[in-house]
């Protein structure tokens, strides 16, 4: 079905720009026709995508010091936790790589995927003003909503600094794969980004599901732990989790610790689905959002 | 030559309006409403099906057609919930239509309100340029339009003030300020100027007559206020409980308005 929609969609595209071929802004607004310049649309409000995402940003960290200090305090608190747990209770192996680092690593992409959905999800709902009032590609809203928490990210990646001087540790070239890790992230949380930030504005009762959900999320996920330690026959049905095959990834390149095929190629399968499932959701669901919200 | 800027053929909008003791639906209850009404099919095969009896649609708009020439200002008046604002909100593409088609020749900007996305925490100059984003202008329109911005609002002294600490007045003053400096082709304008005190309405008013005498612009302007409509519109459209009551001359349109 969401194959038919967007052939149709090309369809109109090419209509479009005939119309366009015209030199004037003439716009067609028809009942049940598909938003045929939704691609379009996007690049031509990029500057409000940008200043959505300053204003976010702004009023995260007008007061400053709170914000910087949150963004820090919340990965390395949950970082000290995790090892306490996981490797001097539990006792759980880490491939010879310090466990705090190994942790803090697998905090970092968590929390940024987490931070990333629970905000956006709520979004649409904290726009509704701008949704009832203003036309623009909705899809803005739910993406600007990353730009708090990539920034929350960003500053508490600089961490890692003293903890590798502090435990000598030193990433080799592997390292130039970790940008590539990260993006497999965004791709992740945008896809769930945009699905539940949708279904959200329909389903009122779906935003307590979802930090109950995140906060399960966590443990089926390799944060307090390696993923070797999950049984062989498991360790599949364990990847398809993408962000599991995302964390692995993320400590080879930074400690160069074995890497599981299948699962990373699985990630990365997952995530790409992920996002064109979110994205055509999204874009079924919005046509009502006004009506709605 | 001239084209209709705006042409509206049959445009219905219908909107569902549900029976319940609450507006909004959960997931949970539309899971249970799916799976309750399945069950009911399998009892009761040949019932009417009873899921879609509280759910009502309602008109808001019904069948209208109409055109406007460029230059035009046109008043859209009626009562309480004729379907104005659903108008304005076909026309600048926030919901789409049920039915029908428009047409539209230029770029549209479309105020439902002053002040749409002002942050109470950012600053009068920080939400200047945001309010002027969600509008439609570039960048580099708010800035070369800022000092003008500024002065038409008169809030000069508190630009750098959080605009949570300024006076209802002095905000839609501000909001207003960067919304008389969008330049469309067409504007939508909804009740807007029922905020403000009467000496800065005139001056909106005035602004409004301006931008359209001397630049023919299209301006769509909804109001309750039959002298600010009189005074800026040459031309009107009655609607009537969603339906097209009377298109013309402002004076004659108000004239019908007034007798019923
Ligand atoms: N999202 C919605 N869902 C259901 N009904 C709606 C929705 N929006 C508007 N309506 C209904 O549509 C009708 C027309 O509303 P509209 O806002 O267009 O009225 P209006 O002419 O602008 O009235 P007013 O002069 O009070 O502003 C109203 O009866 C309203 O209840
Ligand atoms: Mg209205």
């Amino acid at each position: 079905m969401f194959l038919r929609r967007a052939g149709i969609e090309q369809e109109r595209m090419q209509q479009n720009k005939m119309a366009d071929g015209t030199e004037e802004h003439i716009l067609v607004i028809e009942a049940g026709r598909t938003h045929s310049r939704y691609l379009r649309d996007l690049w031509l409000y990029r500057e409000l995508f940008l200043i959505l995402a300053w204003r976010d940003i702004i009023v995260r960290y007008k007061q400053t010091v709170i914000g910087i200090t949150w963004s820090i305090l919340r990965p390395l608190l949950g970082m000290i936790a995790f090892t306490i747990v996981f490797s001097k209770i539990a006792n759980l192996p880490s491939d010879n790589v310090p466990y705090p680092l190994t942790v803090y690593a697998a905090m970092l992409i968590w929390q940024f995927f987490s931070n990333t959905v629970s905000i956006g999800s709520e979004s649409l709902l904290n726009n509704s003003n701008l949704i009832s009032k203003v036309y623009f590609p909705r899809l803005i809203i739910p993406s600007t909503s990353m730009t708090v928490s990539l920034t929350d990210f960003l500053i508490s990646a600089l961490v890692f600094i003293p903890l590798f001087f502090y435990y000598r540790f030193l990433p080799d070239w592997r390292i130039v794969f970790l940008p590539f890790f990260v993006f497999l992230t965004i791709l992740v949380s945008l896809g769930m980004t945009y699905m539940i930030s949708a279904l959200n504005v329909k389903f009122r009762d779906f935003r307590f599901a979802i930090p109950f959900a995140l906060q399960l999320g966590i443990y089926v996920s390799p944060v307090g732990f390696i993923s070797s330690v999950v049984p062989g026959k498991w360790r599949l049905l364990f990847s398809l989790n993408p962000l599991a095959g995302i964390i692995d990834g993320v400590r080879w390149s930074l400690f160069g610790t074995p890497l599981y095929l299948p699962s990373l190629v699985m990630s990365i399968v997952i995530s790409v689905l992920l996002l064109a499932g979110g994205y055509f959701i999204f874009r079924a669901m919005e046509r009502e959002f006004a009506d709605v919200i | 030559m001239s084209k209709p800027v705006i042409s509206v053929e049959h445009l219905s909008k219908y909107y569902e309006i549900s029976h319940q003791k609450r507006g909004v639906d959960t997931f949970v209850e539309s899971a249970t409403a799916f799976g309750k009404g399945l069950i009911e099919r399998i009892r009761h095969p040949f019932s009417p099906n009873r899921a879609h009896v509280d759910l009502e649609e309602f008109h808001a708009l019904d069948d209208v057609s109409f055109e406007i020439e460029p230059g035009d200002r046109v008043g859209i008046i009626g009562r309480n919930g004729a379907g104005k604002s659903t108008l304005l909100k076909l026309l600048s593409r926030i919901t789409e239509p049920t039915k029908g088609r428009i047409v539209m020749r230029g770029r549209v900007a479309c105020l439902l309100e002053v002040g749409t996305g002002f942050h109470p925490e950012l600053s009068g100059r920080e939400n200047i340029y945001l309010n002027g984003a969600i509008l439609g202008m570039k960048r580099s329109e708010v800035k070369a339009k800022f000092d003008e911005i500024v002065e038409f609002s008169g809030v000069e002294k508190f630009l750098d003030t959080p605009v949570k600490r300024y006076s209802s007045g002095m905000y839609v003053r501000l909001a207003f300020a960067v919304a008389a400096h969008l330049e469309p082709e067409i504007l939508l304008i909804d009740e807007v100027l029922a905020v403000g005190d009467s000496e800065f309405q005139k001056k909106c008013i005035a602004k409004m007559n301006d931008i359209s005498r001397s630049e023919g612009r299209t301006i769509l302007f909804i109001s309750h206020n039959t002298s600010a409509i009189q005074s800026l519109c040459k031309t009107g459209i009655l609607l009537k409980a969603g339906k097209l009551a009377a298109a013309g001359k402002i004076n004659d349109v108000l004239d019908l308005y007034q007798k019923n």
